[in-house]
């Protein structure tokens, strides 16, 4: 018994030679370990010293006192951080990027000012801009940016019209979701910049999509009709206009040249009647005959009655005797 | 020696559990009450960092200093135009007074318990005793907006631009609170009893207001029907457009047609009437011998080939087959 005791201390003994360079050795090591620490770039560390904020520090390499003295918590301060609201993003690695299937409708269905539901889907981009204030100003950070962010959108959108939350009124929307955001943020003093309000899909309610599509299509009808109409027009009228001015060319030729056939049968006759002057009879005689001349000869059949043959046939049958000629 | 040694080792671990016992880290976001046999002891400790204490007599809680959010379960409440609306709050509140709040609640969950009595209760008071739209609105710009789409409306009607009325049906009715100041009324209304836990409510959130479902399925109606309308609308203008430039082409295209005409005949009845006068003037010279010479004109014109021809032989053409001389 007494034997064994002793041998247990030798034993001990010989073991703490090789145990406590080896406990010392542990400890140097830990200690080295502990006593740096390295921030990415885009990061910020905070030290924490007995639970106590001492500083916070930029990237790059550092010391701290070590064996759990220091406390050192990295925040991602360079990054934009996203939350998105009425959908969530699942996969961004693919090629295309996959999106939860769940319905967020929850999030996003919101009453507008004249007392519609719109479906409005929307993101927030912030960035740390305060570490220590993040991590220790509120218990739940990111769940208050979505509450806040939440109440704000609904209290923008409940100030306009459904066809403004739906068309024009997207920017102004998030500009304004983003400066009350900020400024709610900011009452909490919690180290948050908003960089951005982004609205994505804003649609009408499903059940009611279809009666909005309808709306546009009759946009759409009323245009084509009055483009229709307008085509006729413009078809219609130049054409018009064309056949108008043909009509009062042909006018104008028509008067010109009734003025100018007048102005040549005028000369002519009066030509012809200066010469007829100087002999009447004679000329009179040559026109009668020629005139009858010209005529008689298209003639085929003349017949010509004498008064003092009655109760006859005529006589002279024209064919031989005036053709024959 | 060896006896020596384990002594020393006791001691250490004697000192060891003292000094755990005296010190205690506060850590950043974190305040502590200390308490002795569990009576509390002083003010509360809100700086962060390491601090003592009597070891074994006095004992340090922790309570947290950081903004917190509170969470409320979707009511279902009747506002007092009687609309079933489903509202969902949310709160940030912090504890003020570390010692009333470990007395009267304990801890966080406790306090939990408290802030859903009491804001369930006061947001159900506020809403109940507004309109739905005090709490969906937070200003009257809507009102205005519309007075100025309407004017703008009433201005490109004057001046006969085609206009696409999305009209709003219905009154939008004024508000007079709003829901920022709801929000604050429930604050208000919630503060006092909350200030006995050593609570303050930093805010409410109206997070999402939506429609019972039973009541949501109307507002879909009503929303398809009153899309449908519009789109009804906008057709009808379309079509009425189309009327508009139909008629306007009709007028434009009789206009034209009659002008170039009246115009066409005006140039021809001058023409005519020049070359009437061209006539008159050079024939009335002789106007026998016109008749002469124009009767001739006429018989050679006129007289066809195939003609059958009936002369009397007293004609002058014939007066020699009676007789030379």
């Amino acid at each position: 018994m007494n034997n064994d005791w002793d041998r247990a201390k030798a034993d001990l003994q010989k073991g703490m030679k090789f145990v406590v360079p080896l406990i010392g050795l542990l400890f140097v090591v830990g200690l080295i370990r502990t006593s740096f620490y390295t921030v990415d770039p885009d990061e910020e560390a905070v030290i924490i010293r007995f639970g106590q904020y001492v500083g916070t520090s930029q990237p790059g390499l550092h010391f701290k006192l070590p064996l759990g003295i220091d406390d050192v918590i990295l925040v991602k301060t360079k990054r934009v951080l996203q939350q998105e609201f009425g959908f969530r993003t699942r996969n961004t690695s693919g090629r295309r990027t996959t999106y939860d299937e769940k319905n967020f409708d929850i999030e996003s269905l919101m009453l507008t000012g004249d007392l519609n539901v719109a479906d409005v889907e929307w993101v927030v981009q912030y960035q740390i801009a305060d570490p220590f204030k993040y991590l220790f100003q509120t218990s739940a950070p990111e769940r208050n940016i979505h509450d806040v962010s939440e109440s704000i959108m609904r209290r923008v959108v409940g100030d306009r019209l459904v066809t403004e939350v739906l068309t024009t009124g997207r920017v102004e929307i998030a500009t304004e979701a983003k400066d009350l955001m900020q400024e709610i943020l900011d009452k909490y003093d919690m180290g948050v910049k908003v960089v951005t309000v982004k609205l994505q899909d804003v649609n009408p309610p499903d059940v009611v999509k279809k009666s909005f599509n309808e709306v546009n299509a009759a946009k759409q009808e009323q245009e084509k009709v009055i483009n229709q109409a307008e085509e006729a027009y413009n078809r219609v009228i130049p054409e018009a206009r064309g056949k108008a001015e043909k009509l009062i060319s042909e006018a104008e030729g028509y008067a010109k040249a009734q003025v100018n056939e007048a102005e040549g049968d005028a000369q002519k006759f009066s030509a012809i009647l200066t010469e007829y002057r100087r002999a009447p009879s004679i000329t009179r005689k040559r026109i009668y005959l020629e005139t009858m001349e010209s005529i008689l000869k298209k003639v085929k059949d003349i017949t010509v009655v004498d008064e003092s043959v009655k109760g006859v046939l005529p006589v002279y049958s024209g064919k031989g005797a005036i053709n024959g000629k | 020696m060896g006896n020596k040694s384990v002594l020393l080792l006791v001691l250490l671990f004697l000192v060891g559990i003292v000094l755990k016992s005296t010190f205690f880290e506060v850590n950043e976001g974190r305040q502590a009450i200390i308490t002795q046999f569990g009576k509390p002891v002083g003010e509360p400790i809100t700086d962060a960092g390491l601090h003592t204490k009597i070891p074994f007599i006095q004992e340090a809680r922790f309570v947290d200093k950081r903004i917190l959010s509170w969470d409320g379960y979707p009511n279902q409440i009747p506002t007092k135009d009687k609309k079933y609306i489903k509202v969902d709050t949310t709160a940030r509140w912090k504890v003020v007074d570390a010692l009333k709040f470990i007395q009267t609640v304990r801890n966080e969950s406790g306090a939990k318990a408290r802030l859903d009595a009491i804001l369930d209760s006061a947001t159900r008071d506020v809403i109940s005793n507004h309109n739905l739209v005090e709490a969906v609105r937070n200003s009257n710009a809507i009102i205005q907006k519309i007075e100025e789409k309407k004017e703008e409306i009433q201005r490109m009607k004057a001046e006969g631009k085609p206009v696409i009325e999305e009209g709003v049906s219905g009154e939008i009715e004024k508000i007079l609170v709003g829901r920022e100041n709801l929000s604050g009324m429930i604050v208000k209304s919630a503060e006092p009893e909350l200030t006995a836990f050593g609570i303050e409510l930093i805010d409410v959130q109206l997070r999402r207001i939506s429609y019972e479902k039973s009541v949501e399925s109307k507002v879909y109606e009503r929303m398809t029907s009153e899309r449908q309308r519009i789109a009804q609308k906008i057709r009808s203008i379309g079509q009425g457009e189309k009327a508009k430039i139909e008629g306007r082409l009709e007028r434009d295209l009789r206009e034209i047609r009659s002008q170039a005409y009246k115009k066409a005949q005006i140039l021809r009845g001058k023409g005519e009437a020049k070359a009437v006068k061209i006539y008159a003037q050079s024939l009335s010279a002789d106007p026998n011998f016109y008749q002469f010479l124009k009767t001739m004109e006429v018989y050679k014109n006129s007289i066809q080939e195939r003609t059958k021809f009936l002369m009397s032989s007293d004609g002058e053409l014939f007066k020699f087959f009676k007789k030379i001389n």
